[in-house]
C-alpha cells in the first residue's frame, strides 16, 4: 500500500512516531509532505498555544539538543516509537533517511506544488498528522482516502479541545480513526478505540499524550486492517448534528482538569462501541 | 433643515441608532441616503466636531481613544486557535462598568445617553433609564453596592414623574419630544416592573400597568406595533423587547391575562419573521443597516418572552441565529457590527453593545439548555469585551462600553454609551451568576428568567 505521511513540521514528534511506528510495522511510506517549521502563521499559532516559555523550551529541545535524549521528548508516550537503534528520531527527515522514504517541506499542504508531488507519488492513503485544513485537491488525490486520528470519539465530540469537551460532557475518552471529509470531523469512522486506564491520566496534558499515542499505535492495526480489507469505513450516524467543538476556555478547562482529577471515567455504553 | 435633522436625529436616539454627525458623514457614502440626509449629517458632524473648540482638553482623551484602537487593529492578529485573555477579572470590570453608569446619571435621576468625545455628556435617556434599572438592582445584589440601589430607586422616581396621563413615556432624550414611543415604554416597563419587584411600592406598579395597558391599545390586530408611537411608523421584529416587558408585567399584575397574552401575540408575529437559514427578518431600520445590537434584541427579546410563556418553539427559535453568531465568532474571533440581509454579509467594525447582548442570550441559552459551547463562547466574548474596557480616563470614559470598536465603527463613533454599558454588565452578571454556580454545583437550580 503507498503511503504517504502529512506533518505539521518536519519536528512534530506525533508526525515522527507516526512515520517510524508505521514503517516498523512493514507499512514504510512513499514519503512525507511537513509544512515548513519557519511557517508564520503556524509559529504564531504554537506561540499562541504554548506561550513564550514553553515555545521558547520547544525550539532550544528540537533545534539544539543533540539527539537521543529523552527528556527532550514533549511526550514520554511516544518515546517507544521513536526509538531507532540506541537512538531517537529528532525530526522526519532521520525517519526518511532511517527507512529511504523522501520528505519535502512546503509553505502549505494545500499548495499547487504539493498536491503536484501527491499526485506524482500517486498514493493509496494519506495519513494526516496534521498541518493545514484540508482543501478538496488533496482530499482527491489517494485512492482510499486521507485518514486521521482524532483525540475523541466521533460523532459525539467533533473539533477542538476534544478530550477537555470530553471530560466536561462524560464522554469516554477515546481516539477515532477516520477518513477525511470537506467537514470538521464529519467523515466516515474506521475504527474507534477507548484509552485505557484513562482514569490513572495526571493531568489533561498527560491525558491528551496519551491520546496522541494510543492514535500512534493503532494507526499501524488499522493500516494493516485496511491493506488486508478487514476493515471498512462507515458514514457517521447523526452526520446532521451540530457537534463542533471551539477552543476551550481556559475557566472551562480548570473544571476538565478538576473532572480529571476526580477521576470521573464514565462506563462506555453498547451504543458507543464503534 | 435644521429642524428636519433634529427630527431625524430624536427618531434615531429612540431606537439607539447612531446619530452622531461623523456617523452621518461616513453614511453620506450610502447609496440609499438621500443628498438631503447627507447634507444634514454633514452639517451635524461639523456641529459636533465644535464641541473640542468649546472644550480643547477633550483633544488628549480623543487621540488616545483613536491610536489605541489604532495600534490594536493594526497588531491584533486572531487565529483559530486563539481567543483574547485579559488579566481584569470580571468583578473588577463590572465595578468599572457600574462605576460609569453611577458617574453619568444626574441630579435629577436620569442617566445620560452617552459620553461623547467631542461632545461630553449628552441630555438624559428615559428609555435607558429605564431598563438600567434591573441591572443596578442586580449589580447593588451581586456587589452588595449599595449606591446602585440608591441609584435604580433615583431613576425610578425620575420615570414615574414624566409619565404621560395616557401609560406612555417620550421618545428621544429627555425634553426633546413630545411624541409618545411603544419602544420606550417597553423598555422604561421593564424597569418599573422590577422596581415594583423590589419595593412593593403600589404607585410603581400602577404606572406599569398603566404603560401596559397603553401598550396593548397601541398593538396591531397581527401582534405587531406600527403607526403612531413606532419607529418610521413601521413595525419592527425589535420590539420583542416590548412583549419581553409585557411578560414580565403579567407575572406581576393579575389583569386576568390581557397583558400576557398580548405578548404572545408579538412573540407569534416575531416568530413569522425567523427565516429557515437562522436570519430575521422584519428589523426594518429604514436606510441604516440591521446593527448586531437590534438583531440581539430581537434574540434577547424572544428568548425572554418565551421562557416567560414557556414557549419552548420561541427558545428553539433563537437557538439557530445564536448558533449561527457563535460560530462566527468562534471562528474568526468577530462579530460584524452590522449586516445587510442576511448573516452573510457584515460589516468590519465591532457593535460593542450587540456583543455584550449576544454574550447574554448565550449564557441564557446555556442555563436554559446546559450546551456548554454558549457558555464557552461567553466567556470569550466577556474577555474580549473586558480588554476593551477603557481603565484609565477620565470621567465619561473610564470603564465606559464604546459604541464600535475600533471606537470611530459606524455604530455610535467616538461616544461611550449607556445601553452598552448596561447590556456588559448584565453579560457579567450572568457569568458570575453561572460560575458561582458551578462552584456551588447548584446549576440545575438556576432560575428560567434572569
Amino acid at each position: 500500500m503507498r503511503i504517504v505521511i502529512l506533518a505539521p513540521s518536519i519536528y512534530s514528534e506525533t508526525s515522527c512516531a507516526m512515520a517510524a511506528h508505521l514503517a516498523a510495522s512493514g507499512h514504510i511510506p512513499i514519503g512525507a509532505i511537513a509544512v515548513s517549521s519557519w511557517d508564520r502563521i503556524t509559529l504564531i499559532r504554537k506561540l499562541a498555544q504554548w506561550g513564550p516559555k514553553k515555545f521558547a523550551s520547544y525550539a532550544r529541545g528540537k533545534l539544539i539538543s543533540p539527539n537521543g535524549a529523552e527528556s527532550n521528548i514533549d511526550n514520554p508516550h511516544l518515546a517507544e516509537f521513536l526509538r531507532h537503534r540506541g537512538s531517537l528520531f529528532r525530526n522526519l527527515r532521520d525517519v526518511g533517511m532511517a527507512y529511504g522514504f523522501p520528505v519535502a517541506v512546503c509553505a502549505n499542504q494545500n499548495s499547487p506544488a504539493a498536491v503536484s508531488l501527491l499526485h506524482q507519488w500517486s498514493p493509496d492513503l494519506i495519513v494526516f498528522s496534521g498541518g493545514n485544513i484540508l482543501r478538496q485537491p488533496v482530499l482527491d488525490v489517494p485512492r482510499l482516502g486521507v485518514f486521521n486520528v482524532h483525540l475523541a470519539m466521533l460523532p459525539e465530540v467533533r473539533g477542538m479541545s476534544a478530550p477537555e469537551w470530553s471530560l466536561l460532557k462524560g464522554i469516554p475518552r477515546g481516539i477515532t480513526i477516520h477518513f477525511m471529509d470537506a467537514g470538521i470531523d464529519t467523515g466516515p469512522v474506521l475504527q474507534r478505540f477507548e484509552l485505557r486506564n484513562a482514569e490513572s491520566c495526571t493531568s489533561l496534558l498527560d491525558l491528551r499524550n496519551r491520546l496522541i499515542a494510543l492514535g500512534v499505535e493503532k494507526a499501524a492495526d488499522v493500516v494493516s486492517a485496511l491493506r488486508h480489507g478487514a476493515i471498512s469505513a462507515h458514514q457517521q450516524s447523526d452526520i446532521e448534528k451540530d457537534n463542533q467543538h471551539f477552543v476551550i476556555h481556559e475557566w472551562l478547562q480548570a473544571r476538565a482538569s478538576e473532572r480529571l482529577r476526580s477521576n470521573h471515567q464514565p462506563v462506555l455504553t453498547e451504543a458507543l462501541r464503534g | 433643515m435644521k429642524d428636519s435633522v433634529e427630527a431625524k436625529e430624536r427618531e434615531n436616539v429612540d431606537s439607539g441608532l447612531a446619530d452622531s454627525g461623523v456617523n452621518g458623514a461616513s453614511r453620506a457614502n450610502s447609496s440609499d441616503d438621500t443628498a438631503g440626509n447627507a447634507a444634514g449629517y454633514f452639517a451635524k458632524a461639523l456641529v459636533e466636531a465644535t464641541g473640542l473648540l468649546r472644550a480643547p482638553q477633550r483633544l488628549f482623551p480623543l487621540m488616545r481613544a483613536v491610536v489605541s484602537d489604532k495600534l490594536r487593529v493594526t497588531f491584533d492578529r486572531p487565529h483559530l486557535y486563539s481567543y483574547t485573555k485579559t488579566r481584569r477579572s470580571s468583578d473588577d470590570a463590572l465595578n468599572g462598568v457600574l462605576g460609569w453608569i453611577l458617574r453619568a446619571q444626574r441630579a435629577d435621576g436620569g442617566i445620560a445617553a452617552y459620553y461623547s468625545l467631542l461632545t461630553g455628556y449628552a441630555e438624559s435617556y428615559p428609555e435607558v433609564t429605564g431598563y438600567l434599572i434591573p441591572t443596578l438592582y442586580d449589580s447593588a445584589a451581586a456587589m452588595h453596592e449599595a449606591r446602585a440601589q440608591a441609584s435604580a430607586e433615583r431613576a425610578t422616581q425620575w420615570l414615574l414623574s414624566m409619565q404621560m396621563p395616557c401609560g406612555a413615556f417620550l421618545a428621544g432624550l429627555h425634553g426633546r419630544s413630545q411624541e409618545p414611543s411603544i419602544f420606550n415604554t417597553g423598555q422604561i416597563l421593564q424597569g418599573l416592573v422590577r422596581a415594583y419587584r423590589e419595593t412593593n411600592d403600589n404607585a410603581i406598579l400602577q404606572s406599569a400597568i398603566s404603560a401596559g395597558d397603553w401598550l396593548i391599545k397601541m398593538q396591531q390586530l397581527d401582534g405587531s406595533w406600527s403607526g403612531t408611537g413606532a419607529y418610521e411608523n413601521s413595525a419592527h421584529t425589535y420590539y420583542t423587547m416590548v412583549a419581553w416587558a409585557l411578560a414580565e408585567l403579567a407575572e406581576i399584575a393579575g389583569d386576568g391575562g390581557a397583558h400576557g397574552a398580548a405578548a404572545e401575540r408579538n412573540l407569534d408575529w416575531a416568530l413569522s419573521h425567523f427565516q429557515t437559514d437562522g436570519w430575521v427578518d422584519g428589523i426594518n431600520l429604514r436606510g441604516h443597516p440591521n446593527y448586531l445590537h437590534f438583531v440581539a434584541y430581537v434574540l434577547q427579546g424572544t428568548l425572554e418572552c418565551g421562557c416567560l410563556r414557556r414557549r419552548d418553539d420561541a427558545i428553539d427559535a433563537v437557538a439557530k441565529p445564536a448558533r449561527m453568531l457563535l460560530r462566527k465568532f468562534e471562528t474568526h474571533k468577530f462579530i460584524p457590527g452590522a449586516f445587510h440581509a442576511d448573516f452573510k454579509s457584515g460589516h468590519g467594525f465591532s457593535c460593542l453593545t450587540g456583543n455584550a447582548q449576544i454574550s447574554c442570550v448565550w449564557l441564557r441559552l446555556y442555563e436554559l439548555t446546559g450546551d456548554l459551547r454558549y457558555l464557552n463562547a461567553a466567556l470569550k466574548m466577556n474577555e474580549t469585551l473586558k480588554d476593551l474596557l477603557p481603565k484609565p480616563g477620565g470621567r465619561g470614559i473610564s470603564g465606559g462600553v464604546s459604541g464600535s470598536y475600533p471606537i470611530w465603527g459606524r455604530y455610535q463613533p467616538l461616544r461611550y454609551i449607556s445601553w452598552g454599558c448596561k447590556f456588559l454588565a448584565d453579560a457579567l452578571l450572568l457569568e458570575r451568576r453561572i460560575v458561582n454556580s458551578f462552584e456551588v454545583g447548584e446549576s440545575e437550580a438556576l432560575p428560567c428568567a434572569s
